[in-house]
């Protein structure tokens, strides 16, 4: 199976690429192993709690997407800047236990084994 | 992989992107060949004498200095529109 891998630089909602990203990964879960490095402001988005009232809620299609085979991944120094902390098992409070805080050097991972990689930032 | 292209259009210390992508190529660098390209206002990081301490950031001409396998290139019709083709320009870029 080919391996694709999406950059996301962007929190939820102040752009359309967090929306862009989930629909790239689901529709190509159905035949790529799909990777998300979350990376800058990108570690907002499966913060757990989100309500908006008139989108989408990014936080659960992210966590939807690593439940159903995606590897979800948020920068550690990005997290760390923003208030996320990352336990020993690399999960996170703010975020779902599907979803893990890892080294930038699990970026250059991703990208190395990657047949595809879309990075999407402003 | 065999390379890695990462291509900066954003002023170098208006924002975190910068810093972001540097981080991003130094660790590409265990994977493959990195080249770093600046277009628009990225072209600003190629100038020489940064001083980002008052900003309270690091330098990131430093980061250049510090990972010479990172081939840095510059837009020069971007350098050109912003005027910069006269100032002085990292030697490395």
């Amino acid at each position: 199976m080919k391996t694709l891998t999406i950059v996301l630089t962007d929190g939820p909602y102040i752009s359309e690429y967090a929306d862009i990203a989930y629909k790239i990964a689901r529709a190509a879960l159905k035949h790529y192993q799909v990777n998300i490095f979350l990376y800058l402001d990108g570690v907002h988005v499966p913060k757990s709690g989100q309500k908006p009232a008139m989108f989408a809620n990014i936080g659960e299609l992210f966590e939807d997407l690593a439940r159903d085979g995606a590897t979800i991944r948020a920068c550690i120094r990005c997290a760390a800047a923003r208030g996320y902390r990352a336990k020993e098992d690399q999960s996170c409070q703010d975020y779902s236990e599907v979803i893990k805080i890892t080294s930038i050097y699990e970026l250059a991972e991703m990208l190395s084994l990657s047949d595809k990689v879309i990075t999407l930032s402003r | 992989m065999r390379s890695i292209f990462y291509l900066l259009d954003a002023a170098p210390y208006g924002s975190e992107k910068a810093f972001g992508l540097l981080n991003a190529a130094i660790v590409s660098l265990a994977k493959g060949g990195v080249t770093v390209g600046l277009y628009g206002d990225g072209a600003y990081l190629a100038l020489a004498g940064q001083n980002s301490k008052p900003l309270g950031m690091p330098n990131l001409a430093d980061l250049i200095y510090a990972y010479l396998d990172i081939k840095v290139v510059a837009h020069e019709p971007s350098l050109f529109e912003r005027g910069l083709m006269g100032e002085a320009l990292i030697e490395l870029v």
